[in-house]
């Protein structure tokens, strides 16, 4: 008996090796590669894995995390959505969907994707992060079909002028109301969300990290180098075009804060 | 099925992105960093004691998310780096093919070398994938 069970576990093993792995297989290896930085390779993987088993969750949560990675947020979505279908409460599907809602400035989409993942998974510190983070995030009360306005006292603009060179000048509250932009129009309204995200996003990360509430910030870009200066109360953001000095920019952003504080009736 | 690949390719990857974490490490008050994908996998850590991988590492993924999605809605070219200060300490992000690199500096630190230092690893990183990013000679160019 001993002879015959060591002859069929020889022949396990060569089977092992000449047969095609399964799907099971493909998406550890995939994972894998994932883990190393090899997407395309584990792409390839978890394609081919899908073709064995598609209604495979694994496969098909692996698939959105590579999507993701691609930066292809349309098929990651429907990635997210298809694990879902086999298990409605798999915490990293719901994480996934959640930092989707976010990326589309969806907050009222992206909370109860969060509240979900937490509810049968209350130790999941990546979703508890993000729920920590949002849970701070006020909007600005606005009557129906209207924008939030600055109800502070009014400015006076040509006091707030910016420098030679800096461009796309906006000072907003930290709940996305906008205060004062250069432009106006909707490009400011884009731009005055986009710089109350990255202050939210920001300051979460550093109060995470243990560093405090974010101060300044600079984003360097290939064509302009955009400056952020903040307290607990407003944001400003002001660029310059890529070649600016990084201290010039700092700088003429502490000057104008400085300007835009005294204009606003705030203490420094 | 196509087989794997051979095993000194597989690790190449993963061998640079702790390399570049290292380096950034041995800069004077840098006091930890990680290699993050856009999805919010971790590649590479090493935190400061107390500092959780994760929720940093969530945080860090979304807020380079966002950095790239704000300028694509603004119409503006991609970001490459990025830094954030608080009162305690700053921290540096950079953008790279795999993801982002995060880099904690504290109070004291020379934001100037670690930006530079970053850019320079971002650099190295890009070269693994296509063609490199210029990056000036010394840290007081930029």
């Amino acid at each position: 008996m001993g002879f015959l069970r060591l002859l069929s576990r020889i022949w396990d093993t060569i089977t092992s090796l000449t047969r095609p792995p399964n799907a099971a297989t493909l998406f550890r290896r995939a994972d894998l590669y994932r883990q190393e930085g090899r997407f395309e390779e584990a792409a390839e993987l978890v394609a081919q894995g899908l073709r064995l088993a598609p209604n495979n969750g694994v496969g098909h949560l692996l698939s959105a995390y590579l999507h993701l990675a691609f930066r292809q947020i349309g098929p990651a979505k429907s990635e997210f959505q298809a694990v879902l279908q086999v298990d409605p409460y798999h915490p990293r599907a719901l994480l996934g969907l959640a930092k989707i809602a976010l990326e589309e400035r969806n907050l009222a989409e992206c909370r109860p994707f969060l509240d979900k993942a937490l509810q049968y998974y209350p130790d999941f510190p990546e979703a508890r992060a993000l729920q920590e983070m949002v849970a701070g995030w006020t909007t600005a009360a606005a009557a129906p079909g209207q924008k939030p306005a600055y109800a502070g006292s009014p400015i006076q603009v040509e006091k707030l002028k910016p420098p030679a060179g800096g461009r796309e000048f906006v000072l907003t509250q930290s709940d996305g109301t906008l205060v004062f932009s250069q432009h106006g129009d909707k490009d400011a309204e884009d731009l005055a969300a986009h710089v109350t995200q990255v202050y939210r996003i920001a300051s979460a990360t550093l109060q995470r990290a243990g560093l405090g509430v974010l101060r300044r910030g600079v984003v360097q870009a290939a064509t302009e180098s955009s400056f952020f200066r903040s307290n607990d109360r407003f944001i400003l953001a002001l660029s310059f075009p890529h070649d600016v000095k990084i201290g010039f920019g700092l700088l003429e952003t502490d000057k104008l804060w400085t300007n835009s504080l005294r204009e606003l009736g705030v203490r420094a | 099925m196509s087989p794997e690949p051979a095993p000194p390719v597989r690790s190449a990857r993963a061998r640079e992105f702790r390399r570049i974490l290292a380096e950034m490490l041995k800069i004077d008050r840098v006091r930890g960093g990680l290699v993050v994908a856009a999805d919010g996998l971790v590649i590479a850590a090493s935190l400061p004691r107390g500092v959780a991988v994760e929720p940093l590492a969530a945080l860090a993924a979304t807020l380079g998310r966002e950095l790239e999605v704000g300028a694509d809605r603004l119409k503006r070219t991609p970001f490459q780096a990025a830094h954030f200060s608080a009162d305690n300490g700053t921290v540096f992000l950079g953008s790279s093919p795999v993801g982002f690199v995060v880099v904690l500096g504290d109070r004291e630190v020379n934001v100037g070398l670690v930006q530079w230092a970053l850019r320079k690893a971002l650099a190295s990183l890009e070269g693994a994938w296509g063609t490199p990013a210029q990056v000036p000679a010394r840290p007081e160019d930029m």
